[in-house]
């Protein structure tokens, strides 16, 4: 039995008096009965548009322009206004990228799921209990503690599983999760996915589940479609697509997202560790200032952290989220003052890059001006010809072109922010490069061209790179050594091959582990 | 698409309200000099006209013509509302923008000082301004000013916390952009959306304060026109001759709506971000 079925669908966007944008372009598929079926594709190829048309919560300017979408044998695109919103929440639920704005900041976990129910008038006490047994049932030991809780008192992964248990109180048929597992770190990805996979079966649930990561679809979904530029290119059984792909491009996302060395033509800079490091970190501890006049000091965030870092040396910094690595990073690049210890950046010059693509350009300003801002920032004295032709060097040397130049962030994809971002980086030539999980929010394809780029600055520029990531597969590819933190502490570091060959920390156990179960 | 065409009604609605009071602003401004009669110059032969083609607002109980009269009442309103928004804003950028940016102890002090202004009522500050240093155009400007400047102030500092954990500020942070320079060039840019509307509500508000002030004998001094002072004066007369009423507070209504608009469109042409 189907419980949906895309027949003919096609989208567009219209934007001013341009052309419309085509988004989706005739979609044919179906969804069975109690199925998980993966929805899988690079950033813009149209599988979020896909998720928001079935669901009815496109945009005003997008358009259906053909075709029809059937749920338990009716058309939702002829609904009413009033029709479709009974069907959303009842036959459909939808969990989102984002755990942290899907909450009301100023209410209960208990009083955010409450609205759901209190909305179809069900009785208070029943509206309680059921509420209490869901978040039981997605996995909480103490779900009354959980229903008293703010948003803010929970981690992101316990903020997921409240979200799934918001979408599942209804019973409905079909869950859409819109990459539910995108922003949080291995460990709590495949716990996530094991709660989804067990509300699937308990609750005679159809997923249809969507995803930029090839990684996670293994051991999860049964069928998988991989969509390009809004076309359904490949769709075949997960176990088909991974092992024994037939589609090109469904082949080539695979190999990305293995980020094998070899296929990607990985190689990195020679390391002499007898050397003197271009950046030396001396037990450093860093806490956050709190209280009233900023007098009074928090726990320490990270305490006790040394290491050195060669010239040319790719050093991995791995954890779950909240270990402080950001923290680690951001001290090491001057944001934070460390209360106590000492940090030696020997002469050099720290660069840094952010994990978000989005926000990390100044979207008033074009990227020529975000190039030369590093110039004037370091008091560096160049007549404009020079100047110019250090900025068009720097663009060149991360991959765009000299049109990007005169373009504001919001004409970039992410990969190309990405890489802007790097290349204001680049242009005061640093001896250290701080990674602060470059890839995490970018698709397959994108993030190993920004891994390649990386490489290739190692290797022609003998930059040190600290890597800062929660992907092990990335950390294996790159890093030469690598750190393991956990709860603000260093607990393991060491050769990379060694660590994850046998490791000793039990953080970093766990870490393995996850990665073990997704691949 | 209903709620699309409700925000084209929107839009619609606020550039043409504010095309109004733009259009009578330019009015005012151009034909003062070129208008045959002096706002000034009494008549006593041509007491309390009705409007007519030689009056077209009528005349007062003086024999002053009033279209001359609230043409030179709003030449005063425009002076002082441009003059008091812009004291505020300088003020406000001054006093907001480090407090956001630095926050601890200079957060606190700075917030702590707009605070304290913010609780008084803003007409009452003023009023004990003006009396204590004596009615004048002058004083009445600066006053209004530092009345208004918390307000911006606190735009600032709200709009500077919400950008100071973008990662392109912390860039600059790392890069070691002089602080200056990160809040004049890279803050501020940003800060416009949010920035432009409270300007145009500031000057709405200006107009609303500086006629209250007028109306209770603080503001422009006579023998100058303003509307507060002009509606104060035809009270008495209000029965026998409500044009001394009506097309003062009329002209005062649309000027200060087609701002509210204004600001309303500045809103809404700032959706987005730039591309």
């Amino acid at each position: 039995m189907n419980i949906a079925e895309i027949r003919n669908l096609s989208m567009s966007i219209y934007s001013g008096k341009g052309v419309p944008a085509l988004i989706l372009d005739d979609l044919n598929f179906h969804i069975r009965e109690g199925e998980i079926l993966g929805l899988i594709g690079n950033s813009g190829s149209g599988k979020s548009m896909t998720a928001m048309t079935i669901a009815g919560l496109l945009p005003e300017s997008a358009q259906v322009t053909s075709g029809s979408i059937e749920i338990d044998g009716k058309d939702v695109l002829k609904l009413s206004a009033g029709e479709r919103r009974k069907l959303l929440g009842e036959e459909i639920g939808m969990i989102f990228q984002d755990p942290m704005t899907a909450l009301d900041p100023l209410e209960t976990v208990g009083k955010n799921l409450d609205e759901i129910l209190r909305i179809r008038n069900i009785p208070k006490e029943e509206r309680k209990s059921r509420i209490i047994s869901m978040l039981e049932t997605v996995g909480f030991i103490e779900p009354e503690r959980i229903y008293r809780s703010y948003p803010h008192q929970i981690s992101g992964g316990q903020r997921q599983r409240v979200l799934i248990a918001g979408a599942a109180l209804l019973k409905p048929k079909l869950l859409i999760a819109d990459e539910p597992t995108s922003s949080l770190d291995t460990v709590t990805t495949v716990s996530i996915l094991k709660l989804l996979k067990d509300i699937c079966i308990e609750m005679h649930m159809t997923i249809l589940f969507i995803s930029h990561d090839l990684s996670v679809v293994n051991n999860f979904c049964d069928r998988v479609m991989v969509m390009k530029d809004g076309k359904i290119i490949d769709s075949d059984n997960t176990e088909d697509i991974l092992h024994n792909p037939k589609n090109a491009f469904t082949a080539e996302l695979l190999t990305k997202a293995k980020l094998d060395p070899r296929s990607l033509g990985l190689e990195f800079s020679e390391v002499d560790p007898s050397g003197s490091p271009v950046l030396k970190v001396m037990d450093i501890a860093t806490a956050y200032r709190d209280g009233f006049f900023g007098r009074q000091r928090a726990k320490n965030t990270i305490e006790g952290i040394s290491f050195d870092l060669y010239p040319g040396e790719v050093m991995g910094l791995i954890g779950s989220s909240g270990c402080g690595k950001t923290t680690l990073a951001k001290t090491i690049c001057g944001l934070l003052k460390p209360t106590g210890g000492n940090i030696d950046h020997c002469s050099g010059k720290v660069g840094v890059v952010f994990q978000d693509p989005v926000s990390c350009l100044n979207p008033m300003h074009t990227i020529r001006w975000h190039l030369n801002e590093p110039l004037v920032a370091a008091g560096i004295k160049l007549t404009k010809e020079e100047r110019e032709k250090k900025i068009l060097e720097a663009i060149k040397a991360v991959g765009l072109e000299e049109k990007h130049l005169s373009r504001y962030p919001g004409r970039l994809s992410g990969g190309q922010r990405q890489r802007a971002a790097i290349a204001m980086c680049l242009i005061l030539e640093p001896s250290v490069m701080i990674a602060d999980e470059p890839f995490s929010s970018l698709d397959a394809s994108s993030a190993a061209s920004i891994l390649k780029l990386l490489s290739k600055i190692n290797r022609e520029r003998k930059t040190s790179i600290l890597l800062i990531s929660h992907n092990l597969r990335v950390v294996r590819t790159m890093c030469r050594r690598v750190l393991v933190m956990s709860r603000g502490h260093v607990v393991e570091e060491g050769m990379t091959e060694e660590v994850l060959k046998s490791p000793k920390a039990s953080a970093t156990k766990a870490l393995i582990d996850a990665e073990r179960q997704l691949s | 698409m209903r709620t699309s065409l409700q925000k084209k009604t929107r839009i619609y609605m606020a550039v043409g309200f504010s095309l109004l009071a733009v259009i009578l602003v330019a009015f005012v401004i151009s034909l003062t000099h070129l208008y045959v009669y002096d706002p000034n110059s009494t008549n006593a032969a041509a007491k309390l006209l009705p409007p007519s083609s030689d009056h077209l607002f009528g005349t007062d109980n003086l024999g002053r013509d009033v279209f001359a009269r609230c043409m030179e009442a709003s030449k005063y309103t425009l002076l002082v509302s441009f003059c008091g928004v812009f004291i505020a804003f300088v003020l406000g950028t001054l006093l907001g923008m480090p407090a956001g940016y630095f926050g601890g102890i200079t957060d606190k002090f700075i917030m702590l000082i707009s605070n304290s202004v913010m609780c008084f009522p803003g007409i009452l500050l003023a009023l004990v301004a003006v009396a204590v240093f004596g009615p004048s155009l002058f004083n009445v400007v600066w006053a209004l000013g530092l009345v208004f400047a918390p307000t911006f102030a606190r735009v600032y500092r709200t709009g500077v916390i919400g950008l100071s954990s973008k990662e392109y500020i912390l860039h600059a942070k790392v890069l070691k952009v002089n602080p200056m320079r990160i809040m004049l060039l890279h803050i501020f840019p940003n800060l416009v959306p949010q920035l432009l509307p409270a300007v145009v509500i500031g000057l709405a508000n200006m107009t609303l304060f500086e006629s209250g002030m007028s109306y209770l004998g603080l503001g422009v001094q006579p023998p100058h026109a303003s509307y507060g002072k002009m509606l104060a004066d035809a009270q008495s007369y209000m029965t026998m001759a409500p044009w001394l009423i009506v097309f003062p507070a009329l002209l005062l209504v649309i000027y200060v709506l087609g701002l509210y608009f204004l600001s309303e469109a500045a809103r809404l042409s700032f959706g987005g971000e730039r591309r």
